[in-house]
């Protein structure tokens, strides 16, 4: 009890630390604007938001302006998402996908005003209730990260990586997996953690230190979308008429058991390593119809629909910030660049963190998300008509910002080659239909897979039953046994068969 | 012909490049000492050397890019896997996305490192939206020229490492392309009559983006920017020092 009242009260000084310096605010309504530019933007994300900022911020501020701004811009991004998706039927981000199934029909009929009203409140209690489960879990999962050591930090690495090939794939999941080993054979560029060994360098003395996070970030998340939105031609887009957008007490009262479910839905997710809003988003719209009573009017301009996915995707912010903390794993790509900001500013996120700051990520939260509902409910007008610009016309000056981003972080021109080279790969793997999350996340927690698993075998001297004796390391083994086998076509297709035999009794 | 077929005669080329490309890094891994990988006082054994992991890596890929080639080819991968129209490619869709390549490609490789990064990123924003806006191929192989043409000079008369961070011609060539192809883009939009809003504010678009960017970069977040020596930079960066600063604290 002590320890939650003594949390408690850390969190409000932390709080208010944050609410009493004036500088808070100009970087939260700075960064939060510039979110929901991006997520409401088509063609921009929420990832890439959170990337170009971390080019700007670096090392050279302090790391609670770092965090401000880019965790501003995280929350704005995935809720600014939701505009084009509920005005124009087109998503801004992959959040948002599940939003326009049912936004759109809301608009057309004319209640687009009371789309996006609901939408910010949505997302406003689902980013508290990610956050509240994140001070929460954040804090047990930390007591039982004491009891993780390398095989299980290796084995949970192998099951981001899996998982997010797993559930990114949009064609064949054997493409997610290869970009997940793409990733990791990324990450195994430079000298090796143990022995300093020189691998695949090939002379050049740059790629000693390994890929840099930022350039890769960069070229695999700007680059494609750069390419992709000047490919096709696309004309500014005709914005519907809203109305009131200030949704009712009574109506939001009435939805607050489904907001709270969804809010619920999308913290599982959103803390599964690897995974991300988006899959939040589809996941808690599928509970929702399901549990619904009125689940048939699910796709035709359903509000229950509509906060079942917004919810989901802002709580999925907190949740994937708790992997992210505890254990350096981050729970979705735009926290993967998180993650790379807090290497940058050398904090290693993991069991030794300083709890202070964990506190104060939860006060940024709670602050940004005020920031967004505050935003969202009384200046909605200015994103809707910033939906005007052509993506022929902003995506260019997104390559601008993208260069000097990524060269200011490292400083020299190889990072930008870098980049360049790692975006044209993610192009050509986006037109083959491969996930690019995976290849991140691989490249990411790479380093983390090799040390820990060559020092778990280190340890034990060489025999590997060291990732099955464990209780922990014997659950996540089986985790990736079982994430292997579900994908295997005897497997699946014996599920397939008794599962009919189920459904048709004889 | 469905979108999955397109799909799988590529799954067939990739997956033969990623089974070319896993068994070079095998070789290469085979080289990183493995039985006896002693290395910084760390007396070494299979265990902990650094080709443990990478062969796991490059053997799994082997192995995934084998089980893509089987789908492929079970899916009809293989036939007519040869011609660029049975893999889905358009000509028209492969001239615009190799001009868009090779614009990014000429501004990061040869633009960025060794001329002004006002000057050169003005030259790329005014080639991409004019190039690439109105859907014009005319105003796409123009503006992937006009980006080319000094690229290619950076490239063959500055090459050597040691020369990028100087003043030189190249920014006055990049400068001089970019008022040509700003010149070109409003002639010939009005002649061709797609002269619209976006035509009119490029320009505006193309000099002030990267000259904020620049100077918040540089004086605001400071952070370091590309080129410091370049034309324009170099006076902006001379005057805030010698001029500005000095007038601000009251010397």
């Amino acid at each position: 009890m002590e320890f939650v009242t003594t949390q408690i009260a850390g969190f409000w000084i932390a709080l208010a630390e944050l609410a009493s310096d004036p500088v808070t605010y100009v970087y939260l309504i700075a960064s939060v604007f510039l979110g929901i530019v991006f997520g409401a933007l088509p063609g921009l994300t929420a990832t890439l938001a959170v990337t170009i900022l971390t080019g700007f911020f670096s090392n050279k501020f302090p790391l609670e302006q770092s965090l401000i701004a880019l965790i501003g811009a995280y929350v704005g991004a995935i809720y600014g998402g939701s505009y084009p998706s509920i005005l124009l039927n087109i998503p801004g981000t992959a959040a948002s996908a599940a939003t326009a199934m049912d936004g759109y029909p809301l608009t057309r009929s004319g209640r687009g005003g009371e789309a996006l009203g609901i939408t910010t409140t949505a997302s406003f209690i689902g980013t508290l209730f990610g956050t509240v489960c994140l001070l929460i879990f954040v804090w047990v999962l930390l007591l039982m990260s004491k009891n993780i050591a390398s095989p299980e930090k290796a084995l949970l690495a192998l099951f981001g990586i899996l998982l997010s090939g797993t559930l990114m794939s949009q064609d064949l999941v054997v493409k997610g997996w290869i970009a997940g080993l793409i990733g990791l054979a990324m990450a195994m560029v430079g000298l090796d953690p143990i022995l300093s060994e020189d691998r695949y360098t090939f002379g050049w003395s740059y790629l000693l230190s390994g890929f840099q996070i930022v350039p890769v970030l960069m070229g695999a998340f700007a680059i494609p979308q750069i390419m992709d939105g000047l490919r096709a031609t696309t004309m500014a887009a005709q914005i519907p008429q809203v109305g009131r957008i200030v949704p009712k007490f009574g109506e939001v009262l009435r939805r607050l058991p489904g907001i709270t479910r969804s809010g619920a839905i999308g913290t599982g997710v959103g803390a599964l390593p690897g995974v991300g809003e988006d899959v939040a988003g589809w996941v808690s719209y599928g509970v929702g119809k399901a549990s619904s009573k009125e689940g048939s009017k699910f796709g035709r301009g359903s509000v229950d629909g509509l906060i079942s996915a917004e919810a989901a995707n802002n709580a999925a912010i907190g949740g994937a910030l708790i992997p992210l903390l505890v254990l350096g794993i981050p729970g979705s790509p735009p926290a993967a660049a998180l993650l790379g900001a807090l290497k940058i500013n050398n904090v290693i996120p993991g069991p030794t963190i300083d709890p202070a700051l964990i506190l104060r990520v939860v006060a940024i939260l709670v602050m940004a998300s005020l920031t967004m509902f505050i935003m969202g409910l009384f200046t909605a007008r200015i994103f809707i008509m910033i939906l005007r610009i052509p993506q022929t016309v902003f995506l260019p000056v997104v390559m601008v910002l993208t260069t000097i981003g990524s060269f200011s972080v490292g400083g020299g021109v190889n990072d930008l080659f870098l980049m360049i080279c790692v975006g044209l790969v993610a192009y050509a793997m986006n037109v083959m239909k491969y996930p690019i999350a995976p290849l991140v996340i691989g490249a990411i927690l790479g380093g983390l897979f090799d040390e820990t698993f060559r020092r778990s075998l280190l340890i034990s001297d060489g025999d590997p039953s060291v990732f099955f004796s464990r209780p922990g390391a014997a659950i996540l083994l089986t985790l990736n046994v079982l994430l292997i086998m579900s994908q295997l076509p005897f497997v699946r297709r014996r599920f397939s068969r008794l599962r009919r035999n189920k459904e048709t009794p004889a | 012909m469905t979108d999955r077929t397109i799909m799988r005669r590529r799954d067939f080329w990739t997956s033969i490049f990623l089974i070319v490309v896993s068994a070079f890094f095998l070789y290469r891994t085979s080289l990183i000492p493995f039985f006896k990988a002693d290395a910084a006082g760390v007396q070494g054994a299979w265990f902990n050397s650094a080709a443990l992991v990478p062969f796991g890596i490059f053997s799994a890929l082997l192995l995934l890019a084998f089980v893509l080639l089987a789908i492929a080819v079970k899916d009809g991968g293989m036939v007519g896997a040869l011609s660029a129209r049975a893999m889905g490619f358009t000509r028209s869709e492969a001239e615009r996305l190799a001009c868009v390549a090779l614009i990014l490609c000429a501004y990061i490789f040869a633009l960025v490192p060794r001329t002004d990064f006002i000057a050169c990123s003005a030259l790329l924003i005014t080639a991409l939206i004019w190039g690439f806006h109105s859907g014009n191929r005319t105003a796409m192989r123009l503006s992937a020229l006009m980006i080319l043409l000094p690229s290619a000079y950076a490239l063959i008369v500055h090459f050597p490492r040691d020369q990028w961070t100087k003043p030189h011609d190249d920014d006055i060539i990049v400068l001089i392309a970019f008022l040509v192809l700003t010149a070109l883009m409003f002639l010939l939009s009005r002649r061709l009559g797609i002269m619209g809003r976006v035509v009119r504010i490029t320009p505006v678009i193309a000099v002030l983006t990267p000259l904020l960017l620049v100077i918040a970069m540089a004086f605001g977040f400071r952070q370091n920017v590309p080129n410091r020596q370049g034309l324009i930079f170099s006076k902006i960066e001379y005057h805030y020092y010698v001029t500005l600063k000095p007038f601000w604290s009251g010397n």
